[in-house]
C-alpha cells in the first residue's frame, strides 16, 4: 500500500508540471484582429462541432466587424437574440445613423455602457479568461480592432427543475430538493436564511472539469477554524475532474480507511439550512444535488429532517427505534449464528426445539446458511436499485417467492433464517442516511465471521473494536462519537432523544464555541388568567 | 496504516486458525430434557436421559414416531455414565436444557449426595431444573412414560410441579442450588417432591399411551419426600405437605374449606396470600418456634346458609380456618419430628435469632429437634366474598321449605 502511494505521488507531480505549461500557453492576450482571434479559439477547442459563431456588423456608416461565439446547448439563444444581437445590430444602427462616427475604442465603451442590456457582463483580455467563460456557457462578443472582448452571461443549459427529494423523504416538511445547478442550490439556501452573515466562497476544482465548488457558512456562528480547515483541505485538491460531491468527500475526509462516513450528504435544502444554523459548513458542488455538510457526527446519521418537524416525543421514540435498528441490522444474523452454534443454553427450550426441528435436514452449517441468504439479499437489493422501476418490482417478487419460499421448501435454508435476514434487511432500510446504511450492511459480514468462529465472545470483540474505532474517528477535528464520547450533557438534548425546541437552548458545543445560544424564549406559558 | 494492516492480518489468523472452536451445530446435538439416576445391580450409576426428537415436536410434518427417546448407560461415576450414552445416542447429548432431574426412590434412600458435585461442577448444566423423586419405581421407568398433552414428558412434569406449587400447594419446586444448600447446610433438611406413575409404567412407554384420551399410565405428582442429610427417609401426605408449605412461607395460592353452620355443609376459601414469620429461640434448653401466619382469603364457594355481610359470622369462618391451618401445621410438624428431620429450617431460624445459643445446640440438633415446641399463631382475613353476597343455598333452602 505504501509503495503504491509513493507511486501516486510521483505521477501527480509530473502532471502538475504539464498543466502549468498548458495554462501558460492560454495566458496569451487577445489580438486586435478578429479573424486571428477566431482562428485561435477554433484551434484551442480543436474545431469542436458545438462551437457556434455568428459574424455581424456594428453601425451603419462605417460598419465594424464583430462576432459572437458560444457553445451550442449551453446558452439561452432567445435571450441572446433579444438582448444582445438585437441591440447590437438594430439599435446601434439606428442610434448611430445621425451621429458622428465613433472610433473603435469609443464604440467599445458605448456598447458596454449603453447597448448591452444583460445583467452579467465581464471583460476578457486573454484566451484563458475567454475559454473559462466560453466553456462555462457564457457568450463571447469580440469586436474587430480591439484586443478585448465581452463575456455575456446568458446561460441556458437544460437543467432539471426543483423536484421532490428522492433519497430523504418526509411526511411532514418541505418537499423541495437540490438540483444539479449550483446557483439554484445556493438560492434555495438563501431563500431560507435571509441573513447577511450567510457567506459563500466559491472555487473551481478539477483541471478539466473546472467544477464550481462553493462553501457556505454563517459568519458569527461557524467556528472559523473549521472554515479554515475546509478551505485548506479543498486547496490541496488537484484532480482531473469532479463530477459529484463524493469526489470532494474522498479527497478531503479525515479518514479514508473507515466504513463510517465522516461527512454528511443531503439533497434537502432544509437539512443544509439547519446544519448551517448549528454552525456547520456546507460544501456545494456544481453538477450534483448532494451537498456535503461538515463536521458530521455519528448522531447526525440517525437524525432525519422530519425529527424536527414532528412533536419531540414522537421523534424521540422514532430516533430510539433507529438506534435499535442499527444494532438489529448489524447484529441479528451474527447473534443468530452465535446462539445456534455456540450458546444453545441461552435459547428458551421451546424455541430451541423448534429451531432444531427446522434445522433438521438443512445441509449447511448456520454460518453458511446465513451467508447464503445475506448474499442473496444483497444481490436482490443491488439489482433492485439498478433496474428500471417496472422490472425492479419483478425482482422483488422473484426474491420473495423464489428465494424465500422455495429455499425453505427445498430444505436449503430454515424458515428462521429467512426471518432473520428479513429483519436485518428491514432494519437497514430505516436509516435516514443511505451512507450509514451501506456501512452497516458491510459491517454485518465481519460480525458474522466473528460469530461463526468465536460465538458471542467474537461478537463482543467485534463490538469493542468497533467502539474503539468510532472513538478514534474525527470529522474536521470534532470527535465522531460526541456528544457521547466525550460526553456532553447539554448536547444530549438532541442526540438519542430530541428535547422540545424551547429546551434546546444551545448549539452543539464542540462544533460551536462562540455565540452558542440559539433559543431564548423558554417554555411556552399560555396566559391562563383570561 | 501499518498498524491497521497488522491488526487485520492477526485477526484473520485468529479467525482462521481457531476453526470454530467448540462450535456445535443444532444438527449435531441432541437436547436432553430429563435425567434419571438409579443404581444398577452392580451398584454402578445407571443414568437414563430423555432426549427430544425436535421434528416430532415442532416439525412441519408430524409422523407417528415418538417425540422423545430414552437412552441409558451405566458407569462407575456419573460423568462416565453420561458420556457412555454417546454409544447409543447418534449425537452428542446437550444437557443445558434439562427440565427435570429424577432420582429413583431406592437410590434416594441410599443417598443422593455423591451425584450433586457433578451436577453443579459440569459447565453443561444450567442449574434451573427441577429435582424430584420417582416414588415407588425407578427413575428410568418414570422418564420413559409418554404423556398425552405435552409432547415432551419432562416439560409436563416440570410444569405441573410448578403449577401445583403455585395453585394447590402440596408440592415444592426444588432447584439444584436449593437442594445443595439444604443438604449441606446446618439447621435445615432437604425435601423433594415425589412423582409416581399411576398404572403400569411399561405400558406408558409405548405410543399407545398417548393415543387414548385416558392414558393407561399417568404421571402424577405426590406429596413431599423428607430427607435427612442426603438420604430419603419417607413421605409426607398431602395435608402435611401443605402444612410444610405454610410453615416455609411457600404458599402463593391454595384452597381450604371449613365446615359451616349445620352439619357437614362447607364453605370453601381460596388463599390468595399467605405470609409466615418464623421466630426461633431456646428456652430452658428446649427449642421453641413461634410461627406468625397472616393469611388472606377470598370466598370461593358457599354451600351453606351464611350471611357474609355479618361480621360475626365472617369472624366465625375465619376462626375455623385459623384452627384448621394450625392443625395442618401441627400435623406436618409432628410428621417431621417422627422422621427427626428439620425440613422447615427451624434450626436455621434459631441460628438467626440466637447465634450464641445455636452453637451450643447445633451438634445435637437432630435429637433436640423432635422436642421443639411449635406455637402457631394464624390470622385469617376474608378479603372478598366474590361476585355475590347471599349464598344461592339460601334461596334453594327457602324454596324447598315453601314446597313442603
Amino acid at each position: 500500500m505504501i509503495i503504491m502511494r509513493q507511486k501516486f505521488k510521483k505521477t501527480s507531480s509530473t502532471n502538475k508540471r504539464d498543466i502549468t505549461n498548458i495554462s501558460s500557453e492560454y495566458e496569451v492576450n487577445l489580438s486586435n484582429e478578429l479573424e486571428s482571434n477566431k482562428k485561435e479559439i477554433y484551434r484551442l477547442l480543436g474545431n469542436s462541432s458545438d462551437l457556434v459563431t455568428r459574424e455581424f456588423q456594428l453601425g451603419k456608416i462605417r460598419p465594424i466587424n464583430a462576432r459572437i461565439l458560444f457553445l451550442d446547448g449551453l446558452i439561452d439563444k432567445e435571450f441572446i437574440q433579444n438582448y444582445l444581437l438585437n441591440p447590437l445590430i438594430n439599435d446601434l444602427r439606428e442610434s448611430k445613423s445621425d451621429e458622428k462616427v465613433l472610433d473603435v475604442q469609443e464604440l467599445y465603451q458605448f456598447i458596454k455602457d449603453f447597448t448591452i442590456t444583460t445583467a452579467e457582463l465581464a471583460e476578457i483580455k486573454n484566451f484563458k479568461g475567454l475559454l473559462e467563460h466560453l466553456l462555462a456557457g457564457d457568450t463571447i462578443l469580440l469586436i474587430d480592432g480591439i484586443a478585448k472582448g465581452f463575456a455575456v452571461g446568458a446561460r441556458g443549459a437544460k437543467e432539471r427543475g426543483v423536484e421532490e427529494p428522492t433519497t430523504q423523504k418526509v411526511v411532514r416538511g418541505p418537499k423541495d430538493s437540490f438540483t444539479e445547478t449550483i446557483s439554484v442550490n445556493i438560492a434555495l439556501i438563501r431563500k431560507r436564511i435571509k441573513d447577511p452573515n450567510l457567506w459563500l466562497e466559491s472555487f473551481a476544482y478539477g483541471r478539466k472539469t473546472k467544477t464550481k465548488v462553493t462553501i457556505a457558512y454563517i459568519h458569527g456562528i461557524v467556528n472559523p477554524r473549521i472554515v479554515d480547515e475546509v478551505k485548506a483541505r479543498l486547496a490541496k485538491i488537484d484532480i482531473d475532474g469532479i463530477l459529484e460531491s463524493g469526489y470532494i468527500e474522498e479527497l478531503i475526509e479525515d479518514e479514508t480507511y473507515t466504513p463510517f462516513p465522516t461527512m454528511f450528504n443531503t439533497e434537502r435544502p432544509d437539512a443544509v439550512s439547519a446544519a448551517l444554523l448549528e454552525g456547520k459548513v456546507a460544501i456545494l458542488v456544481d453538477g450534483t444535488p448532494f451537498v456535503l455538510l461538515v463536521p458530521a457526527l455519528f448522531v447526525d446519521f440517525f437524525q432525519a429532517s422530519e425529527d424536527y418537524y414532528q412533536r419531540s416525543d414522537i421523534s424521540s421514540l422514532i430516533r430510539l427505534l433507529r438506534y435499535i435498528a442499527f444494532f438489529l441490522a448489524l447484529l441479528t444474523p451474527s447473534v443468530y449464528i452465535a446462539l445456534t452454534t455456540f450458546h444453545q443454553e441461552m435459547i428458551p427450550t421451546t424455541l430451541l426445539v423448534s429451531l432444531a426441528a427446522q434445522r433438521e435436514g438443512i445441509p449447511f452449517p448456520a454460518f453458511v446458511e446465513a451467508l447464503l441468504m445475506e448474499i442473496t439479499f444483497e444481490l436482490l437489493r443491488e439489482a433492485g436499485i439498478r433496474l428500471p422501476t417496472p422490472i425492479g418490482s419483478a425482482i422483488s417478487i422473484v426474491g420473495a417467492l423464489v428465494l424465500g419460499q422455495a429455499a425453505v421448501d427445498a430444505g436449503i435454508v430454515s424458515a428462521t433464517m429467512v426471518i432473520v435476514v428479513s429483519l436485518t434487511a428491514i432494519s437497514s432500510f430505516i436509516f435516514p442516511s443511505y451512507s450509514l446504511a451501506i456501512s452497516v450492511r458491510m459491517l454485518r459480514f465481519p460480525f458474522m465471521v466473528m460469530a461463526a468462529t468465536f460465538g458471542l465472545f467474537g461478537i463482543f470483540i467485534g463490538l469493542i473494536i468497533l467502539t474503539l474505532h468510532l472513538t478514534s474517528l474525527r470529522s474536521f477535528g470534532i470527535p465522531y462519537l460526541s456528544p457521547f464520547a466525550p460526553f456532553i450533557a447539554e448536547d444530549q438534548r438532541d442526540a438519542v432523544f430530541r428535547a422540545p425546541r424551547w429546551a434546546q437552548k444551545k448549539r452543539p458545543r464542540l462544533i460551536n464555541q462562540r455565540n452558542t445560544r440559539r433559543e431564548n424564549a423558554g417554555q411556552p406559558q399560555p396566559d391562563r388568567k383570561g | 496504516m501499518k498498524i491497521i494492516l497488522r491488526l487485520f492480518i492477526s485477526l484473520i489468523i485468529c479467525l482462521s486458525l481457531s476453526g470454530c472452536w467448540s462450535a456445535k451445530e443444532l444438527t449435531d446435538i441432541t437436547l436432553a430434557t430429563a435425567l434419571a439416576i438409579d443404581k444398577d445391580e452392580n451398584n454402578e450409576y445407571k443414568v437414563t436421559i430423555q432426549v427430544v426428537n425436535p421434528s416430532e415436536v415442532a416439525g412441519d410434518q408430524i409422523s407417528s414416531r415418538s417425540s422423545v427417546a430414552t437412552y441409558s448407560a451405566t458407569g462407575r461415576t456419573m460423568f462416565e455414565a453420561v458420556r457412555k450414552i454417546t454409544k447409543i445416542s447418534p449425537r452428542k447429548v446437550h444437557l443445558s436444557h434439562l427440565q427435570i432431574l429424577v432420582y429413583g426412590e431406592e437410590f434416594a434412600r441410599e443417598g443422593i449426595g455423591e451425584t450433586l458435585d457433578f451436577l453443579i461442577r459440569d459447565h453443561g448444566f444450567r442449574t434451573d431444573f427441577t429435582i424430584a423423586i420417582a416414588k415407588g419405581l425407578t427413575a428410568e421407568d418414570l422418564v420413559s412414560v409418554l404423556t398425552p398433552l405435552e409432547k415432551i414428558p419432562a416439560q409436563k412434569i416440570a410444569s405441573s410441579i410448578e403449577s401445583s406449587q403455585d395453585n394447590w400447594a402440596p408440592s415444592k419446586e426444588v432447584l439444584l442450588n436449593e437442594l445443595i444448600e439444604s443438604v449441606s447446610s446446618e439447621g435445615k433438611d432437604a425435601i423433594l417432591t415425589g412423582i409416581y406413575v399411576q398404572g403400569d409404567p411399561d405400558e406408558g412407554k409405548s405410543m399407545q399411551n398417548v393415543e387414548s384420551a385416558d392414558a393407561p399410565a399417568k404421571v402424577r405428582l405426590d406429596a413431599i419426600g423428607v430427607f435427612s442429610g442426603d438420604k430419603l427417609l419417607g413421605w409426607l401426605n398431602e395435608d402435611q405437605s401443605k402444612g410444610f408449605n405454610y410453615i416455609t412461607n411457600n404458599i402463593s395460592s391454595t384452597v381450604g374449606w371449613v365446615n359451616c353452620g349445620d352439619g357437614d355443609r362447607t364453605i370453601t376459601l381460596e388463599v390468595i396470600n399467605s405470609e409466615t414469620k418464623i421466630k426461633g429461640s431456646i428456652k430452658n434448653g428446649k427449642p421453641e418456634i413461634n410461627l406468625d401466619l397472616n393469611i388472606a382469603v377470598n370466598v370461593a364457594d358457599v354451600e351453606c346458609s351464611i350471611d357474609l355481610t355479618n361480621t360475626e359470622e365472617r369472624n366465625e369462618v375465619e376462626k375455623k380456618l385459623e384452627q384448621k391451618t394450625v392443625d395442618l401445621i401441627n400435623d406436618s410438624v409432628s410428621a417431621a419430628k417422627e422422621y427427626e428431620s428439620d425440613i422447615f429450617g427451624f434450626g436455621a431460624a434459631i441460628r438467626r435469632s440466637d447465634p450464641q445459643e445455636w452453637k451450643n445446640v447445633k451438634d445435637n440438633w437432630a435429637t433436640l429437634f423432635p422436642e421443639t415446641d411449635v406455637k402457631a399463631n394464624v390470622t385469617v382475613q376474608i378479603e372478598q366474598s366474590g361476585m355475590i353476597t347471599t349464598p344461592i343455598y339460601n334461596d334453594i333452602k327457602k324454596k324447598t321449605k315453601e314446597g313442603n
